[in-house]
């Protein structure tokens, strides 16, 4: 059954000690996401959401409960073939974009290709290619600080994608860009999730972003509390800005 | 290989920061070369000078005591020496300079035969053995003052009251690790002007004596055959060969070198704290990103290699610049022309520089451990958290 499932969650809990004290952050979290789907992760701050993608990605581990993410139970990887596990399957797109600065966009979106058995002139065209999809043709050679934030963020988003990974999780990826910024790094995602078929779990706080997804996710206290299908994604164009 | 790009880049990250590390470590190498290097010269001598076949006959008071000049001749009855010379220290000065280079009063007919390693060519041997006030000088010399043959070399008496007007017969050639620069005179004419103008007293010495072997079987049997032969006289004798006489020099610095040694060791130990420091100050600044390495699929072992080939990059071009630096400057550079004969030559053996450049790889690396274990152990959601 769970063949076209991209996640799984049974009986997620996660839990933080400090001082000895117990703070739960998610609980008893259930949760089925399929193939393909674009899913967009609200709630108040403090809830959990970024706790939840971290789960997701692997970056982090359940107390109790089963992560399942395309068939594998995370629980059961060591943190090294964890790691392995996130260069293969995971694009991973920040708040801050997280670019590293002393490395042109070209050699950003190389990056994740480092750790992939490809030759150097295949790293060369996989990154010139997802330079391309994201818009970003001759800016190969511009170093972060010579592009705009949602430049930035669209060489993290080429970064994401170049492995081709089956999932891509980005936390509040809108969240530090101007509307004109944002509005295109939505559709950009909305085209990986449309033609690309990519399964996406994006953070977010703006209910404009949050509509821009197939499915939309409420998270209030550590507890999933309003689970929506979008059959009819608002249609860039239609978004009163 | 391919994160050589990345690593390189994060060395020029903090350019300032990087300059001085590498500076700090560049001139304490530097430094210790220069101290090594000295240390090491009467060893490379002592070294040079192993199977030489020469023996040195000196009082068992010191070298600065004078044995009479019958004792040579004592010697030369002893089975296995073939030679033996009187070898006596002039110690006057040049023109204006008061300590300008060793001066040796030494057996012209058995020059070349003793010192076989001073090349003269055969005419200008000759013509210094027949000139009883002619004199053989170094190459090094000889192209420092200009001297040709032919030339004057007035001598001012300072431990004698007498004075040697002599005349440069012969240059000789030597190896660069053998002094270039010493003069050597016919023991017989100092003699003769002591006799003459000083009423013959400090008349009669031979200063130390200088033996060659027929071949080195015999080398310690010989010594002691010599020194028991002198034992109940009035001038007891130290003889010994001519690599030990050198490396007692060397023991004069024993203390000194315990010393330089523990300064070195503190030295290395600070370095490793400021390249140390330095790098986890620079990591400070890095966390974010190291996180999102760490995210995106670098596993602990790759950052913490990463970390660790940046500091040994730092370190190694410190230690080029240091330590080849000074080789290479030595090599250039003759500062032996400026201690006034104190040294016969100076230079940074290849050994040393090696070990310099070696001791800055231990420094790289060591310094990095730190650091590069605190990266590879930092956990990626506290560093993704971290708002830089
Ligand atoms: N290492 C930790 N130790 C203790 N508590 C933690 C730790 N990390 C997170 N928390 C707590 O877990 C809760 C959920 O945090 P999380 O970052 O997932 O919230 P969020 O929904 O992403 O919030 P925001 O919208 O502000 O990003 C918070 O109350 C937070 O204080
Ligand atoms: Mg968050």
């Amino acid at each position: 059954m769970s063949e076209d499932l991209a996640i799984q969650l049974n009986m997620v809990t996660k839990e933080y000690t400090r001082n000895s004290m117990r703070i739960p952050v998610l609980e008893n979290l259930d949760l089925d996401v399929c193939r393909g789907e674009f899913l967009a992760l609200m709630g108040p701050s403090g809830s959990g959401k970024t706790t939840l993608l971290n789960l997701i990605a692997g970056l982090d581990r359940a107390t109790s409960g089963d992560v399942i993410v395309d068939g594998l139970n995370l629980s059961n990887l060591s943190e090294a073939q964890m790691t392995k596990w996130r260069a293969d399957h995971i694009g991973f797109i920040f708040q801050m974009y997280n670019l590293i600065p002393v490395m042109t966009a070209q050699e950003n979106v190389e990056l994740p290709l480092l750790l992939q058995p490809v030759s150097r002139r295949e790293r060369r065209r996989r990154a010139t290619t997802a330079l391309k999809i994201v818009g970003l043709e001759g800016r190969e050679d511009h170093y972060p600080r010579q592009l705009s934030g949602g430049q930035e963020q669209r060489v993290a988003i080429a970064r994401a994608i170049v492995t081709d990974p089956a999932l891509i999780v980005a936390d509040e990826p809108t969240g530090d860009l101007d509307r004109t910024s944002a509005q295109e790094i939505l559709e950009l995602l909305e085209s990986l999730h449309r033609d690309l078929e990519k399964t996406i779990v994006m953070v977010t706080h703006d209910p404009q972003a949050a509509a821009r997804a197939s499915r939309l996710l409420q998270l209030d206290k550590g507890k999933l509390v309003g689970d929506e299908m979008q059959t009819a994604p608002i249609r860039p164009g239609s978004v009163v800005a | 290989m391919k994160y050589l790009g990345y690593i390189f880049r994060n060395v020029r990250r903090n350019i300032l920061r990087t300059i001085l590390t590498i500076g700090s470590i560049g001139i304490s190498l530097f430094l210790m070369m220069l101290m090594l290097s000295f240390l090491s010269i009467n060893a490379t001598v002592s070294e040079t000078l192993k199977g030489s076949n020469r023996l040195i006959s000196m009082s068992s008071q010191g070298f600065a005591v004078p044995l009479p000049i019958r004792f040579v001749e004592e010697c030369k009855a002893i089975p296995g020496v073939e030679h033996a010379s009187p070898l006596a220290w002039f110690g006057g000065s040049f023109k204006e300079e008061k300590m300008p280079f060793a001066q040796f009063g030494v057996d012209a007919d058995t020059f070349s035969e003793i010192l076989y390693d001073r090349k003269v060519p055969a005419e200008q041997l000759k013509a210094f053995q027949d000139d009883p006030a002619g004199c053989v000088i170094g190459y090094k010399m000889a192209a420092e003052r200009g001297l040709k043959i032919g030339d004057p070399l007035p001598l001012k008496g300072a431990i004698y009251p007498i004075d040697l007007d002599l005349t440069v017969r012969a240059i000789y050639e030597c190896k660069p690790t053998e002094d270039g620069r010493a003069l050597y005179y016919h023991w017989k004419l100092m003699e003769e002007l002591l006799k003459s103008k000083n009423q013959g007293r400090m008349a009669g010495n031979a200063g130390v004596v200088y033996l060659r072997l027929a071949d080195d079987a015999n080398e310690a049997e010989i010594c002691r055959k010599i020194d028991a032969m002198s034992l109940n006289s009035q001038n007891p004798t130290r003889t010994m060969t001519e690599d030990a006489f050198v490396s007692q020099f060397a023991e004069m610095w024993g203390d000194m070198r315990t010393m330089i040694t523990a300064v070195g060791f503190a030295v290395v130990v600070s370095l490793i704290f400021v390249s140390g420091n330095a790098m986890a100050m620079a990591l400070r600044e890095r966390t974010t990103e190291i996180a999102v390495l760490k995210a995106i699929g670098f596993t602990n072992g790759r950052i913490l290699g990463m970390v660790l080939s940046e500091c040994v990059i730092v370190a190694a071009i410190g230690g080029l610049v240091g330590a080849l630096g000074c080789k290479l400057l030595f090599d250039v550079v003759d500062v032996s022309t400026y201690t006034a004969g104190g040294l016969p030559f100076f230079f940074v053996p290849w050994r040393t520089a090696m070990f310099g450049l070696g001791v800055s790889l231990v420094i790289g690396f060591v310094s990095g451990l730190f650091p590069a274990i605190s990266a590879a152990r930092l956990g990626v959601i506290q560093g993704l958290r971290k708002v830089v």
